[in-house]
C-alpha cells in the first residue's frame, strides 16, 4: 500500500498504523484541502476551479479572504479515486504556472474543531485600543492555556487614535469543561495591562442586534 | 460570523449609548397566601416571595454578564394588596407594607410594586383600608411602590377615589417633608392600568396573570438619539418619514435585546416569560434622555410648539419597531417623559420651555402621563384632584393608559429646586396656575360615566 524506505521494524509499525488510520477515516480519504496564496487580482478562483474541474474534482467548500492586498483561498475537494493528492497538486502547479501563486495541498482530517461537545457556547471578545507589538500573541497564549479554541479571529491595526481603527475580535468556544470565569478574568487583566478596552459577550447578542 | 461594523456598532450601543435592560420584574401572585390572620398572611407572603425571588438578582447579573448588557433594575411586582389583604384594616395594611419592605431588602430588590388598589368603579373594604394606609405605608418604607387605578375606559372616572387619593398624596408629602415629599414618588394614580407592567412605581401583577412571571422593560433613549444623529450626519436633509424609520429599526433591535435577556432569565429561573415593555425610559444621565431626542429632531427644547407632534411620531415608531421584534408586548410600551428622572426634561421645565399644561398635552400621545412632576407644597387637595382627573380623562377617552406621579413638595414653591436622589433625579418645582383654588367640581364626588365608545359589545 505504501512504500516507506525505513529500517525494520519501523516500516511495519508505520504501515500497521497507517492501515488503522485509513480504516478509521476512509470515508474522508477522498477529501483534500487546497490552499492558494498570492497577490490578489481578478481570476484566481476562476483558474483554480477550472483546473480542478478538468481533473473531475468536486468542490465541497470554498472560502476566500483578502488581507490588505493578499489573497488566500481554501478549496475542499472530493477527488476521483484514481487521482492522488500529489498528482492533483502537480497538475494545479502546472495549470497555474506563471501566476505567482503558492499552492498547498493536504488531506482533510476527520476531526471537528474544539472539543466537539454539545454544550458549546460561543463568545466574542473584542479589544479596542492602541496598536502594539505582540497583541495577538499575548491574547492567544492566554486562550490556549485554558485549552479553548479560537474559531474566528479578525484583527485590524491601522494605528492612530480612531478607536475602530485598532480592533481585535476573537470568537472562542467555551464548553462546560472550560474555566470560564478564570479565562475571562485573565483576558480582562491582560487588556487592562495593555490599556485596551475589552468586551466579552455571548455571540447571541450580536445575532439579536444585527441579524433580523 | 459578524463583520467588524456589526461588532463595533453593538459594542457602541452598550458602552456609549447606554443600551441596557432597564428592568426585569418578577411578578408573583399572592392569592394563595390569603388569610384572615395577619401573622399567617405575613408569613405566607414572605415565604412565597422569597421562594420565587431569592435567585432573581444573581440570575439577572449572570445573564447580563454573559451578554455584556446590564440589567439595571431587578424588581418584584405582586398581586394588589387591597385584594389579597382585603380583610385587614388600614393600620394592618401599614404592617403589611413594612413586612414587604423587609422582604424586598432580604432579596436585595430596590423596589417592590403592588401595594395597589383597583377602584375605577367603586371602593371596596380592602381598597378603603389600603388608600387610608398609603401615607404611612409610603412614608415608613423605602422600597414599596403603590398604585391606584381610579379610571378606565370601560368604567369612567371614580371621582371619590380621585379626591381620596389627592388627600393621601398631600398627607404622604407632609409625612415625608424632610425628604421633599419623597413618599409621593412611590405612588402612581392610573387610568387603564396595565396588568403586566415591569416599570415602577406602577408595576403590579394583574389578577389574570400566572403564579409567577418575568416581565422585561427595555430602554434605550440614548441608542435612539445616536441612531438619528448618525442618520442626519449621513443625509442632513432627511425627512421625518425616514427618521421614523430609523427610530423603528432601533426600537426593534432594543426590544430583541430585552426579550433575549428576559427569556433567558425566565428559563433559568424556571418561570414563565410574560411580556416586553417597549418603553423608552430615561435616567438622569446625559445621553440617556428622551428630552435630548427632541433636540436631535430639531426642536429648541422639549415643550416648545412641535413637541407633541414629535412625541407622537417617536412613540408610534417605538411601538411599531417593538411590535415587529416581539409577539409578547405589554405594559406601557411607548416613551416616558418623567420630569425629574430625565435631566434634559428637568432643564426644559426649569428654563420655562415646558409647562405643566404642555406636559399634559403631550401625555395625550405618549405612554404615561404627568410623571415625577414636583409641584408647590401649598397646592390644594382640590387642584391636585383636578390635575389627576384631567389626566385620567385623557386616558379614559383615548382608550390608553395615563398616570400621574405628582409630588407636592412641602414648604417649597414654584422655581425652587428639589432632589429625590438616584434614579428619581432632581428638578425645579413646576408652576401650577391657580394651585390653591378649592373648586367644588372636584369635591362633588360620584363617578364620571364611561364614554360612549366603551359600549363595544
Amino acid at each position: 500500500m505504501i512504500n516507506l524506505s525505513l529500517p525494520e521494524p519501523w516500516n511495519i509499525i508505520l504501515e500497521v498504523l497507517f492501515i488503522l488510520i485509513y480504516q478509521e477515516t476512509k470515508c474522508f480519504m477522498n477529501k483534500i484541502i487546497i490552499t492558494v496564496l498570492g497577490k490578489d487580482r481578478p481570476g484566481i478562483i476562476a483558474s483554480v476551479s477550472k483546473s480542478l474541474y478538468q481533473m473531475d474534482c468536486n468542490l465541497q467548500n470554498v472560502n476566500q479572504m483578502i488581507l490588505q492586498n493578499q489573497f488566500a483561498g481554501f478549496f475542499i475537494v472530493d477527488h476521483p479515486a484514481d487521482l492522488t493528492m500529489d498528482s492533483i497538486h502537480q497538475q494545479l502547479e502546472k495549470d497555474l504556472d506563471g501566476q505567482n501563486l503558492k499552492i498547498h495541498a493536504d488531506v482533510v482530517e476527520n476531526k471537528v474543531n474544539g472539543n466537539n461537545k454539545s454544550d458549546e457556547e460561543i463568545f466574542l471578545f473584542t479589544t479596542i485600543g492602541p496598536d502594539q507589538k505582540g497583541l495577538v500573541a499575548r491574547f492567544t497564549e492566554i486562550i490556549a492555556s485554558y485549552n479553548v479554541n479560537v474559531t474566528n479571529l479578525t484583527a485590524i491595526f491601522k494605528g492612530g487614535d480612531e478607536p475602530t481603527a485598532n480592533i481585535m475580535s476573537y470568537q472562542i468556544v467555551i464548553t462546560s469543561d472550560t474555566d470560564q470565569a478564570g479565562l475571562f478574568k485573565s483576558l480582562r487583566q491582560k487588556a487592562a495591562e495593555l490599556g485596551l478596552d475589552i468586551s466579552i459577550q455571548h455571540k447571541n447578542i450580536f445575532e439579536t442586534i444585527n441579524k433580523i | 460570523m459578524f463583520n467588524s461594523q456589526e461588532i463595533i456598532s453593538t459594542i457602541e450601543m452598550v458602552k456609549n449609548e447606554h443600551l441596557d435592560v432597564r428592568a426585569v420584574t418578577l411578578g408573583i401572585s399572592l392569592f394563595d397566601c390569603i388569610s384572615h390572620d395577619l401573622d399567617v398572611f405575613k408569613n405566607n407572603i414572605r415565604s412565597k416571595i422569597i421562594r420565587n425571588a431569592s435567585n432573581l438578582v444573581s440570575m439577572c447579573d449572570a445573564v447580563g454578564e454573559k451578554y455584556g448588557i446590564s440589567v439595571v433594575n431587578k424588581r418584584i411586582s405582586i398581586s394588589p394588596i387591597a385584594l389579597v389583604g382585603a380583610p385587614f384594616s388600614a393600620s394592618q395594611m401599614v404592617q403589611i407594607a413594612l413586612t414587604l419592605n423587609d422582604i424586598a431588602r432580604e432579596v436585595n430588590i430596590d423596589f417592590l410594586g403592588g401595594f395597589s388598589a383597583l377602584v375605577e368603579k367603586g371602593i371596596a373594604k380592602g381598597d378603603r383600608a389600603l388608600i387610608e394606609a398609603l401615607p404611612d405605608a409610603l412614608a415608613q418604607t423605602q422600597r414599596i411602590c403603590a398604585s391606584v387605578n381610579v379610571a378606565s375606559t370601560r368604567s369612567g372616572i371614580n371621582m371619590d377615589a380621585v379626591l381620596d387619593i389627592s388627600r393621601a398624596i398631600k398627607k404622604a408629602a407632609a409625612l415625608s417633608a424632610a425628604d421633599d415629599g419623597l413618599a409621593c414618588a412611590k405612588l402612581c394614580v392610573f387610568a387603564n392600568i396595565p396588568q403586566d407592567m415591569p416599570f415602577m412605581a406602577g408595576a403590579y401583577l394583574g389578577v389574570g396573570e400566572a403564579d409567577a412571571v418575568i416581565n422585561v422593560g427595555v430602554s434605550g433613549p440614548g441608542v435612539v438619539k445616536k441612531a438619528i444623529e448618525r442618520g442626519l450626519e449621513n443625509s442632513p436633509d432627511m425627512g421625518l418619514g425616514e427618521i421614523a424609520e430609523i427610530i423603528k429599526n432601533t426600537a426593534c433591535k432594543v426590544t430583541r435585546v430585552g426579550e433575549l435577556i428576559g427569556r433567558e432569565v425566565a428559563k433559568n429561573l424556571n418561570i414563565r416569560f410574560g411580556v416586553v415593555d417597549l418603553s423608552l425610559a430615561p435616567t438622569p444621565t446625559v445621553g440617556d434622555s428622551i428630552g435630548e431626542i427632541f433636540q436631535t429632531l430639531g426642536l429648541t427644547s422639549i415643550g416648545v410648539p412641535g413637541s407633541t407632534a414629535a412625541l407622537a411620531m417617536l412613540n408610534d415608531a417605538v411601538k411599531k419597531g417593538g411590535a415587529f421584534a416581539s409577539s409578547y408586548v405589554g405594559g406601557l410600551s411607548g416613551a416616558f417623559i418623567p420630569v425629574s428622572e430625565d435631566l434634559n426634561i428637568a432643564e426644559a421645565a426649569a428654563g420655562g420651555y415646558l409647562t405643566i399644561e404642555k406636559l399634559e398635552a403631550m401625555t395625550c400621545v405618549c405612554s404615561v402621563g404627568l410623571d415625577m412632576v414636583p409641584v408647590p407644597g401649598d397646592i390644594s387637595e382640590e387642584t391636585l384632584a383636578g390635575i389627576i382627573a384631567d389626566e385620567m380623562a385623557i386616558g379614559m377617552i383615548n382608550n390608553k393608559t395615563t398616570a400621574t406621579r405628582i409630588i407636592p413638595v412641602p414648604g417649597k414653591k414654584a422655581g425652587d429646586k428639589v432632589s429625590f436622589g438616584g434614579l428619581l433625579g432632581e428638578a425645579t418645582i413646576m408652576n401650577v396656575p391657580h394651585a390653591t383654588n378649592r373648586d367644588t367640581f372636584l369635591t362633588r364626588g360620584g363617578r364620571i360615566p364611561a364614554p360612549i365608545h366603551s359600549l363595544k359589545n
